[in-house]
């Protein structure tokens, strides 16, 4: 037995495996967004009814913008998070949403059935959405009042996440 | 019905592999040869349940069976055939299904070509690689099952693969072949582990190690650039390597490996080197489970990771398992490997080949630390970071200059003692070339230090093993008959010529590197239908986009047409493809490729009123990368045949490169 390659050896492993354990419980989706501190893309979309509405027009107090489709599980169950949270902080926190690969037609059906907490932004050919770097939906930007990106929250959001984040915000 | 043959396939595997496992294991401990052959026999039923899985899988994939849930994954009534049989290795389950099956054939294949050596050695080899099998069989059984039943109700159609797979050729022939390399370094680390258990390491084993060795080195090679190649021609970034954990991931086991063959020949030649040469194939076969491991559980962020699934902690159990054992191993059994007493100064060829591991092992390292750092980061102060392109570049432009330089100084040092003045003189000889070559890369508009050392190194280098390969062909024809002079040349000298036609291939890769990473031009604009870019010497200009409905997709295209130096030079067509399924578009871009430079078109965006975004770039050399690393293949590939061939054929008889050498410099 080489005591000294034994030694050496369970030396360099065991930092290894422990550091790989703790890996094992990060989520590979959270990609870190290069927008975080940055001026978030601008841009001027227009709603289900025709509006527009741009970014540079909410200038002044913080913005939640809401990548969804229909089509997306989780993108429903965070909806009834949105509508409490747009109630809570209406007037001081603007809540929109932009929408990703889907039709406008699915999206009406799906407000007369679940409400609508915010504008829903029509995006064509996800411009706005490749802008933002999105890789899938749901994601979610917080924007504050300068116009900077604060966050990025990939997947569902929580109600108290998304509330301590508002309060820093604000 | 496939679910039920499938699974009862892949547990008779998994039964085989276990009983393959103890009965190896028990019959090298005897060295009964009985034992061995038997065991030998159940590799082959092993490998033959394997095709049989795979088969079933494929089966069930083209038929469209989507009461198996792998296919209810990856399957689509539109996607084309083709791509419906590549989709087996597109995603999770099935890549370890189709693993399996590249294991179960490489322990075959070991299992046949050796099966005259020592049934000790070939005993443990086999209980090596069943141990190995039954790992991935069980994951194949359990954890990644893709055969297990989809909970009804069954569709009647699925979402097809990931687009990103079904964008390019490449993508049908870079999995295999990576499979191949990372699966196949199971051998040399099985014939390994078997040298320690057997605590004999003698010119038999050390032959197979070495051939063993070369196949999947020769095929991971092939893999890791043709990853490369394929993110080039897809991904629309015009670039083909960001460092990213995966593509690190299979470049750490291939520094490893090459470092590896080099030793292993110092080994082969010499004697020396005995344990270390051990340790890097041990490192080696680590490194590609540890690869795996980061690529399929989710640790790190990457555009490769499949998402966290069940089999990550089943992995790190693995990789726990291999690096204990294996540091066990080598603790109890590496001081029966003893070198052969070494009288090496530096200034020999042993030397070169000892300052190219640590070079090589350097840059493992390196590109180890870089792709770990973020977990750890993560792990000890709990924020997310990443660890960008100038981190690994910083590091590998001077190994990468190291290694050049190297490659020309490392074959024309002479083996063992060598004389002060004739160390001189070969190294002394060369250098008009490495000057010449200084002043054409000048010439060539080269100013960074690091293109100019290429140059100059790369010029060396190549005059160096043109030299050694030519001296080597004329002293056989001045000795003997020429016909008889040729013949014995090619079968004996093949591996020599194998090796300096690698390394030109590594020299033509290099400068390609360097040219093409130090020298791109790039142009971006919006243009409306009728209007024109211009980048380096061509003239760009948009006629209009067709969108062209496919089964599987629409195309957006965007007809441009070229004109380079005032001249036409035909169209190109990058595009926007749609699929049905939920990401944002994915470009293909169109590469139009000269011997001396790229041009490559983006299409970044398609506008309502009819302007596209583009992107244009013109890259020089790059066609040379992919060249060169064929080249290295194809060394490899010469390397290995007649090696191989003498193997079988002439199984006692002395080694030729034992004999006193007579091609050195001097």
């Amino acid at each position: 037995m080489n005591r000294k390659v034994l030694f050496v050896g369970l030396i360099l492993v065991a930092p290894l495996l422990v550091m790989l354990a703790s890996g094992l419980r990060h989520d590979p989706r959270e990609v870190i967004s290069p927008l975080i501190g940055r001026p978030a893309p601008e841009f001027a979309l227009l709603d289900l009814e025709g509006r527009r509405l741009s970014l540079a027009d909410l200038r002044g107090q913080p913005v939640v913008v809401n990548f969804w489709a229909t089509w997306c599980q989780p993108c429903a169950a965070e909806n009834p998070i949105f509508a409490a949270l747009a109630r809570r902080y209406a007037g001081r926190v603007r809540f929109i949403s932009v929408i990703y690969q889907d039709t406008p037609q699915a999206i009406r059906a799906y407000e007369r059935q679940r409400g609508s907490w915010g504008p829903a932004l029509v995006d064509p050919d996800s411009r706005t959405a490749i802008q933002f770097g999105v890789y899938g939906v749901p994601e979610t930007f917080l924007i504050d009042a300068q116009g900077l990106v604060h966050e990025k929250v990939t997947g569902m959001v929580s109600f108290d996440g998304l509330t301590r984040s508002l309060e820093a915000m604000l | 019905m496939i679910s039920i043959l499938g699974r009862s396939v892949v547990l008779a595997a998994l039964l085989l592999a276990t009983l393959g496992a103890v009965m190896s294991f028990a019959a090298a401990q005897r060295g009964a040869i009985a034992g061995v052959a038997r065991a030998r026999r159940l590799a082959y039923l092993y490998a033959v349940m394997m095709a049989l899985a795979t088969g079933l899988m494929i089966y069930a994939l083209v038929s469209h069976d989507f009461s198996v849930s792998y296919v209810a994954q990856v399957g689509s009534l539109a996607t084309p055939l083709h791509i419906t049989i590549v989709s087996l290795w597109s995603s999770l389950d099935g890549s370890i299904l189709f693993w399996g099956l590249v294991l179960g054939t490489f322990t075959a294949g070991a299992a046949f070509h050796l099966r005259r050596s020592a049934p000790d050695h070939v005993g443990y080899m086999l209980g090596t690689l069943f141990v190995v099998g039954i790992f991935f069989t069980f994951l194949i059984a359990g954890p990644a099952d893709p055969f297990a039943p989809t909970p009804p109700p069954i569709p009647t159609d699925g979402p097809g693969p990931n687009p990103l797979l079904q964008n390019h050729p490449l993508m049908i022939i870079h999995p295999p072949m990576l499979y191949l390399g990372y699966v196949g370094m199971s051998v040399p680390f099985a014939i390994a582990l078997a040298a320690l258990f057997a605590g004999r390491l003698d010119r038999d084993w050390i032959r197979s190690l070495r051939t063993w060795l070369l196949v999947p080195t020769g095929f991971l090679t092939m893999g890791v650039m043709l990853g490369g190649w394929w993110s080039y021609e897809v991904l629309g970034w015009g670039g083909y390597w960001a460092w990213d954990p995966v593509e690190n991931a299979s470049f750490l086991p291939w520094l490893t490996a090459i470092a590896a063959v080099h030793s292993a020949l110092v080994l082969q030649r010499k004697g020396t080197l005995r344990a270390w040469t051990v340790v890097l194939v041990v490192v080696t076969f680590l490194l590609t489970i540890l690869g795996t491991f980061l690529t399929r559980s989710g640790v790190v962020n990457s555009v490769h990771s499949f998402t966290q699934t069940p089999i990550g902690p089943a992995f790190l159990a693995f990789l726990g398992f291999c690096l204990v054992a294996s540091v066990i191993v080598l603790a109890m059994r590496m001081d029966t490997l003893a070198s052969d007493p070494d009288r090496e100064t530096l200034w020999t060829r042993e030397g070169a080949f000892m300052i190219n591991n640590l070079l090589l092992l350097v840059f493992m390292f390196t590109v180890l630390v870089g792709t770990l750092f973020p977990i750890a980061a993560e792990l000890v102060r709990g924020v997310k970071v990443s660890v960008g392109e100038p981190y690994f570049n910083r590091m590998a432009i001077p190994v990468s200059l190291g290694l050049l330089l190297l490659i020309g100084i490392g074959p024309a040092l002479p083996w063992g003692r060598a004389d002060n003045r004739n160390v001189r003189r070969a190294l002394l000889f060369p250098i008009p070339a490495a000057i010449a070559g200084l002043l054409v890369t000048f010439a060539a508009g080269g100013r960074t230090w690091g293109v100019l050392a290429t140059g100059a190194l790369a010029a060396y280098a190549v005059w160096v093993n043109l030299d050694q390969g030519l001296r080597l062909s004329r002293k056989r024809r001045e000795d003997e008959p020429w016909t008889e002079a040729v013949g014995e040349a090619v079968r004996r000298g093949a591996r020599r010529y194998g090796a300096y036609l690698a390394h030109l291939g590594v020299i033509v890769t290099f400068v390609a590197i360097a040219v093409s990473s130090s020298y791109q031009t790039a142009q971006e604009g919006t243009l409306r239908p009728g209007e024109s870019m211009t980048v380096a010497g061509y003239k760009l200009t948009f006629e209009r986009v067709d969108a062209r409905p496919e089964p599987h997709r629409i195309s957006d295209r965007a007809l441009m047409r070229i004109e380079h130096n005032g001249k036409d030079a035909g169209t190109l067509e990058p595009a926007l493809n749609r699929y049905d399924t939920r990401m944002e578009p994915i470009g293909t871009p169109a590469v139009r490729t000269a011997i001396s430079h790229d041009l490559y078109l983006s299409l970044m965006n398609v506008g309502t009123d009819g302007s596209i975004g583009m992107r244009a770039i013109v890259t020089p050399a790059v066609v040379w990368i992919w060249i060169g690393v064929f080249i290295i293949v194809a060394g490899t590939a010469i390397c290995l045949l007649p090696a191989g061939l003498r193997f079988s054929r002439r199984e006692d008889a002395p080694e030729p490169a034992a004999k006193p050498v007579a091609e050195t410099t001097a």
